[in-house]
């Protein structure tokens, strides 16, 4: 099997083209039908996770206190369109493993692309694996025995241990559903999308048909008897006032502090081309209006699906409730002095929030379980990218051949999970003991950023740096007004890519440019670098020219 | 002995090119094709009387003149498609008649494969530079006598070549894929093509395996898993071994210093069978790139020195 090209209907040879034919096919191997654009769609939407991602990062709209979440959230889909565009371009011209890696590496320099890959495509994911955890933690775990009338239990998992504890459940789960292989994780991811998209229309129905008298009833309601917290919405509010914080009207405006939220909501915009170093597995790749279909609109269903989720956000619960709900739980979980004692002894998960309008504890347990599946059809991701980027190191020579070892009997990529795992676990601990390092949180999208920064420098170039390659490729022949869009596209993502990084460096609002953040991340780019020398040299005392990787042969 | 492998460049002229020019650039000895030589697509440039028509990558393209015929014709070629020129009479035949289609496209990659062993002769220093060629379960049988007749080209296929003191056996065939190509054969059928070859070799310890099919549920033979009507499964994401357990056999027996594989273009890699070092280098003939190994052998202790896989 080798090669797969969407080229025709008549798969075993035969001729293409609807009057005259246009070219001709012979019997030959991987002439194959593309794959599904509704499973493209589909891991676009998970990846760009509204429920795991999403929710959580909008409850920080208090760190930008003039922000509107649904004018940053508009603004970001159409910005991340078009890294879409730049992705799709790059995914059809050069579509294969490797992703970010292949095309840096290729079009820019070998050495660029192993540290871009290394540190955002594996290293970088260590960090992952605790917010991760912090998300099954303020999702699952605490919402789950609040409601089942456990709060001691609760707490336990509100604390540092019990923060460590949900990392360590989350990393073994990882590597548990990478153990059972992509066939079988497929489907349990398409099974859970389905699920959790079921969960989540069912929250915003409860949302639609309830008004916002009966929220404040079920807040005061279970206030009272899940938080022993009498007039629990009033009190929200007013520990709100307390802490000094305003919450805006639900609107558009205005644009400037809304901008400002972008670089939060790239927390999980930023990420419908995630899967494309799974696209370039398949070399039906090659049509640049079914890669870009696929994450173009699992992008904007997830955009949708935020601005339907803040518009009953608003009706329902309200948006100053829900503002200042978040903003006394942020503000008393980094310990801010003076802070308010938050209502509610948990993060006011939304779906729980929702949950309450049923007077059903079944009910309550179930919804929050069903939207559990949204965390479940995601985590395995988070090694499964990681594996591939150990895999092509150790065949490029620069890890060990050893790392690419795979189990004889469960097929398990042994060593390459151990590379994830351990590192995991030890940020997971950092992460859990230090209060000042769950302010990192961000570093984990802007070192993805980064990497995803060279590789719109790669689009932008490529007419240029390769105008064979560039020539043969789909991408070239989608133009507007005869100029290429493309490389426009990459410039546009520059931009954006840009934009969020110097914010985050820029800017102390986002947690990232403290003393020690900076100094975490350099220590992964400067890890990755040493890697790479260190393999060269010892690799040289071998024989092996690792410069000769990616040297171009002559072709006269 | 340094040797360069590299396979499945299905067509491409730009990736035989740099085929040719690999031992110069590699240092090598010696360079292996591994088969799937030939193209699977071809376009047709329909003559109009006073100018040329092609639709490429979905873009048709006038052509006023004989350069700008032969400018398309090197990019058709690069991609590993062969163009042919016709009158729209012609194209209509092609279009109707039974057979026409692999007539034609026999006559364009007989031609296509003398234009490159024409190439090899003064690149390879007229047979200075030995290089072998076998074939693969996409070429048709038609390719082996032009090969055969090739002087500074070695057709290895079904054969045992001595490599000045290691043994090469090549075989094109492999298992049997979905579209029922032309050098496959069931597993059992595979284990007597393989016997008959390796039992020719006199020291397992210097042999080398040239078989196109990689050796089953080794990493080297993933490829996305198809659904019936030859769709990927689940976005593409889900892989399936698809090598052959006869090959994978015959290296856990004979366990030759090293075997060399290809087909599944997906599954660039290394995996060490036992004493044996099996590799697959891949394949990204579309991209112009040419994927091989570049592997220095050392005869005296039977083993493979060095090796790295490259994207020249």
């Amino acid at each position: 099997m080798s090669t797969v090209e969407e080229a025709s209907s008549s798969l075993g040879g035969g001729r293409v083209g609807d009057e005259a034919p246009t070219l001709f096919l012979r019997k030959a191997t991987g002439l194959v039908r593309g794959w599904s654009v509704r499973d493209s769609i589909i891991y676009a939407c998970l990846s760009t996770n509204v429920v795991t991602l999403g929710i959580v990062e909008m409850s920080y709209n208090s760190f930008i206190p003039r922000g509107q979440l649904l004018t940053s959230i508009l603004i970001s889909g159409v910005w991340v369109s078009f890294l879409v565009i730049t992705y799709a371009g790059l995914i059809v011209t050069i579509p294969r493993a490797g992703g970010d890696y292949v095309w840096q590496s290729r079009i820019l320099a070998g050495p660029l692309g192993f540290v871009m890959a290394t540190t955002g495509w594996w290293f970088i994911l260590w960090l992952w694996a605790p917010i991760y955890g912090a998300v099954l933690n303020e999702e699952l775990f605490q919402p789950l025995l609040v409601t089942l009338g456990h709060p001691g239990a609760a707490s336990f998992f509100g604390s540092h241990n019990g923060d460590f504890v949900v990392c360590l459940i989350t990393i073994a789960l990882a590597g548990f559903l990478v153990s059972l292989g992509m066939n079988g994780y497929a489907k349990v991811q398409k099974w859970c999308f389905a699920g959790g998209l079921f969960g989540f229309i069912v929250v915003l129905a409860l949302l639609l048909f309830s008004s916002h008298g009966d929220f404040v009833n079920a807040v005061n309601t279970y206030g009272k008897a899940l938080f022993h917290t009498n007039h629990a919405f009033a009190a929200t509010n007013a520990a709100a006032k307390t802490d000094g914080y305003a919450s805006p009207s639900f609107s558009l405006g205005p644009l400037g502090p809304s901008m400002l939220l972008i670089p939060f909501m790239m927390f999980y915009l930023l990420w419908p081309n995630w899967g494309s170093t799974l696209y370039g597995e398949v070399r039906g790749a090659s049509d640049f209006k079914r890669v870009f279909t696929g994450m173009f609109t699992g992008l904007w269903l997830t955009v949708l699906l935020s601005v339907a989720f803040l518009f009953l956000v608003a009706k329902t619960i309200g948006y100053g409730f829900y503002n200042n709900a978040n903003a006394v739980w942020w503000t008393s979980y980094y310990a801010v002095p003076k802070a308010a004692t938050p209502a509610m002894s948990i993060w006011p998960y939304p779906v729980m929030l929702a949950s309450w309008l049923v007077h059903n504890r079944a009910f309550q347990v179930i919804l929050i379980l069903v939207m559990a599946l949204w965390f479940i059809a995601w985590v395995g991701t988070l090694f499964l990218s990681s594996t591939r980027v150990i895999f092509a190191a150790a065949f490029d020579r620069v890890l060990p051949d050893a790392a690419a070892t795979v189990s004889e009997k469960r097929k398990v990529p042994m060593a390459s999970l151990v590379l994830m795992l351990l590192p995991a676990v030890g940020l997971s601990a950092v992460y859990s003991y230090s209060l000042q390092f769950q302010t990192y949180t961000l570093d984990a999208t802007l070192v993805i950023a980064v990497t995803y920064l060279f590789s719109a420098i790669a689009a932008l170039i490529l007419p240029w740096r390769k105008p064979d390659l560039w020539a043969a490729s789909p991408a070239s022949k989608m133009k507007l007004l005869g100029v290429p869009i493309v490389p426009v596209a990459a410039f546009v993502t520059i931009g954006l890519l840009g934009f969020n990084i110097y914010e985050w460096l820029s800017n102390s609002t986002y947690g990232v440019n403290n003393h020690k953040s900076l100094v975490f991340m350099a220590c992964l780019y400067a890890a990755a670098i040493i890697l790479y020398v260190v393999a060269r040299l010892v690799r040289k005392r071998q024989g092996i020219d690792l410069g000769l990787i990616n040297r171009e042969i002559p072709v006269e | 002995m340094k040797i360069f492998f590299a396979t499945d460049i299905h067509g491409s002229e730009v990736c035989w090119r740099k085929f040719l020019n690999s031992a110069a650039f590699y240092k090598a000895d010696l360079v292996i094709l591994g088969g799937d030589v030939t193209g699977k697509i071809m376009v047709p440039i329909v003559n109009h009387g006073t100018y040329w028509q092609v639709v490429l990558s979905g873009e048709t393209h006038r052509l006023e003149t004989e350069a700008e015929l032969e400018k398309i014709e090197t990019q058709i070629r690069n991609r590993g498609y062969y163009p042919t020129r016709v009158s729209p009479d012609e194209l209509a035949a092609l279009n109707e008649e039974d057979g026409s289609i692999d007539r034609r496209f026999t006559v364009e990659m007989i031609s296509t494969l003398d234009r490159w062993l024409d190439m090899a002769d003064s690149k390879l220093r007229g047979g200075e530079i030995p290089c072998i060629v076998n074939g693969g379960n996409d070429d048709t049988f038609d390719i082996d006598a032009v090969v055969e007749a090739s002087p500074c080209v070695t057709f290895a296929e079904g054969k045992l070549v001595d490599l000045e003191g290691f043994s090469l056996v090549s075989m094109g065939y492999t298992n049997p894929t979905p579209w029922d190509t032309f050098r496959e054969a069931p597993e059992e059928d595979l284990v007597k093509r393989i016997d008959n070859v390796v039992n020719q070799i006199p020291d397992m310890g210097r042999a080398i395996f040239n078989f196109h099919a990689p050796p089953f549920g080794t990493g080297l033979d993933d490829a996305p898993a198809l659904d019936e009507n030859l769709r990927p499964m689940h976005g593409g994401v889900v892989m399936k071994a698809v090598g052959s357990t006869a090959v994978r056999d015959a290296i856990l027996k004979h366990q030759p210093m090293l075997s060399i594989h290809g087909h599944i273009h997906e599954s660039r890699g290394i995996k060490k069978m036992g004493r044996t070092l099996a590799m697959n280098p891949g394949s990204v003939y579309g991209d112009g790139v040419l994927q091989g190994a570049v592997i220095d052998l050392n005869l005296k202790k039977g083993k493979v020195d060095r090796y790295i896989l490259v994207n020249g």
